[in-house]
């Protein structure tokens, strides 16, 4: 089925998550269990144990460790120790660290940064199965498809709409039809005149024809050496019969085209016939709209879901219900 | 010859119309009413030789302008011939009661239409 625009923007808004998509920027790639399973107490355990593992190679230095070397510093540098090292650091500046060093020390730090493996694109929000507004929408859009489905199968009928509406439906077929079948008769009384226009020129020419012959007929007998006065008289003899012709297959269509404006009775009849169906429904939906009218003051209370007799599955019996109490030990 | 044609379809007007003008007649001849208010109106404003009236019609049907133009006003000898679907035998009598003419069921052929005419212009 097709989904509106709306249908499209508001299934659009449910998927548009961006605090998830920040916090996917800012995650690290610790492993979290995305499903939407519940974590078992060692799944717990192993993550607080990688969690740590983590803690300690950030921190690179163990805290045993760290007491050792601190210990070894304690023994190792004495006061004279300390007193060398300061007059190393001292001379080795002018010695040791010259411009060319810094040099290379910023291109290391430039190549180290080169060299930075690249930091990994940031993966697309993926969305929970857990995640509630999506889960909202495609149920929705799952019991839309069922009842399109129905709908198309004809179980349902087609919710309400200024296009599904009976009466309107109906008034509007009736209107309708009354413009296209006055149109249809704007085409045939066209035709009508027109062939009545063909029929007037067509017996001007069955008289000029006739007066032609007559002409050339007399011509002929008064100069029959004139071949041409013979000619024509023939020719105008064969058409002679063409313009009756005209006439004749012109009324031939005006009786269809009449019996065609006859038959357009049956608009005007149909049309009726549809009103008539559209005063019964009118009457029917003021009958329905009484007979079901509630006058008290009623307003919708909770209604039961399963209430015995039902035939469902989700209906306790006497032991399971003893079995549940048993079990929450209230 | 003045004809008033009463019908609230624009089709049947102009089918019947069509029909009148087989008969002979022109354009000129008949005028057009699309119920019976109007009708009563232009009837008001023209003399007319026949009516030719549908009996289903807004405002005011056919049935109430026969009666109106038989009770009142300058046209209670003219003949009148209902054009209607009615076809029942209860709605004739009716309409011959309320003083009708003549009496043609839809759908109908110019033929029926020139007898009933010439039967009522006799």
């Amino acid at each position: 089925m097709s989904m509106s625009q709306e249908e499209i923007e508001a299934l659009m808004s449910g998927l548009d998550i961006p605090e998830d998509e920040s916090v996917a920027e800012e995650e690290t790639p610790v492993e979290t269990n995305s499903d939407n399973e519940t974590m078992s107490e060692d799944d717990i355990a192993d993550l607080i144990a990688q969690t740590e593992i983590q803690d300690e190679q950030i921190e690179s230095v163990p805290e045993d460790n760290a007491d050792e070397i601190s210990v070894d510093i304690e023994e190792n540098i004495s006061e004279d120790n300390i007193e060398e090292i300061i007059n190393n650091i001292e001379e080795s500046p002018d010695e040791e660290v010259s411009n060319e060093n810094i040099e290379d020390i910023l291109a290391g730090i430039e190549g180290m940064d080169e060299s930075e493996p690249e930091p990994k694109s940031v993966p697309k929000p993926t969305i929970p199965d857990n995640c509630p507004t999506p889960v909202k929408v495609d149920s929705e859009a799952i019991a839309k498809d069922w009842t399109d489905d129905k709908i198309d199968q004809g179980v349902f009928p087609f919710p309400v709409g200024k296009d599904t509406k009976v009466v309107n439906q109906l008034s509007e077929v009736a209107t309708d039809s009354e413009e296209k079948a006055s149109k249809i008769f704007d085409v045939l009384s066209f035709i009508l005149d027109e062939n009545n226009e063909i029929q007037k020129n067509s017996r001007a020419l069955d008289d000029f024809l006739a007066k032609q012959i007559v002409l050339l007929d007399s011509l002929g007998k008064k100069f029959p050496n004139i071949g041409a006065f013979k000619s024509n008289l023939e020719l105008a003899q064969s058409l002679q019969g063409m313009p009756k012709d005209i006439i004749s297959r012109t009324d031939a269509e005006n009786s269809q085209l009449f019996e065609a404006m006859e038959l357009m009775q049956f608009h005007d009849i149909n049309r009726q016939k549809i009103e008539r169906v559209m005063s019964v429904i009118k009457k029917l939906s003021t009958y329905l709209n009484n007979l079901f009218e509630d006058d008290t003051d009623y307003s919708d209370v909770a209604v039961a879901k399963h209430i015995h007799g039902d035939t469902n599955s989700n209906l306790v019996d006497e032991e399971d219900l003893d079995a549940l109490i048993a079990e929450f030990g209230n | 010859m003045r004809i008033l044609i009463v019908d609230d379809s624009s089709t049947m007007r102009r089918i019947i119309g069509n029909v009148v003008m087989q008969l002979g007649f022109s354009r000129d001849d008949f005028d057009e009413a699309e119920d019976g208010v109007k009708a009563w109106k232009i009837l008001g404003e023209n003399q007319y030789d026949i009516i030719l009236t549908d009996w289903n019609m807004p405002n005011m049907n056919g049935l109430e302008l026969v009666k109106k133009v038989r009770s009142e006003g300058n046209h209670q000898k003219v003949p009148i011939i209902m054009i209607t679907t009615e076809g029942g035998k209860g709605e004739v009598i009716t309409a011959l009661k309320a003083g009708v003419n003549n009496y043609i069921v839809k759908p109908f052929s110019a033929d029926i239409l020139k007898e009933k005419l010439d039967g009522v212009l006799k």
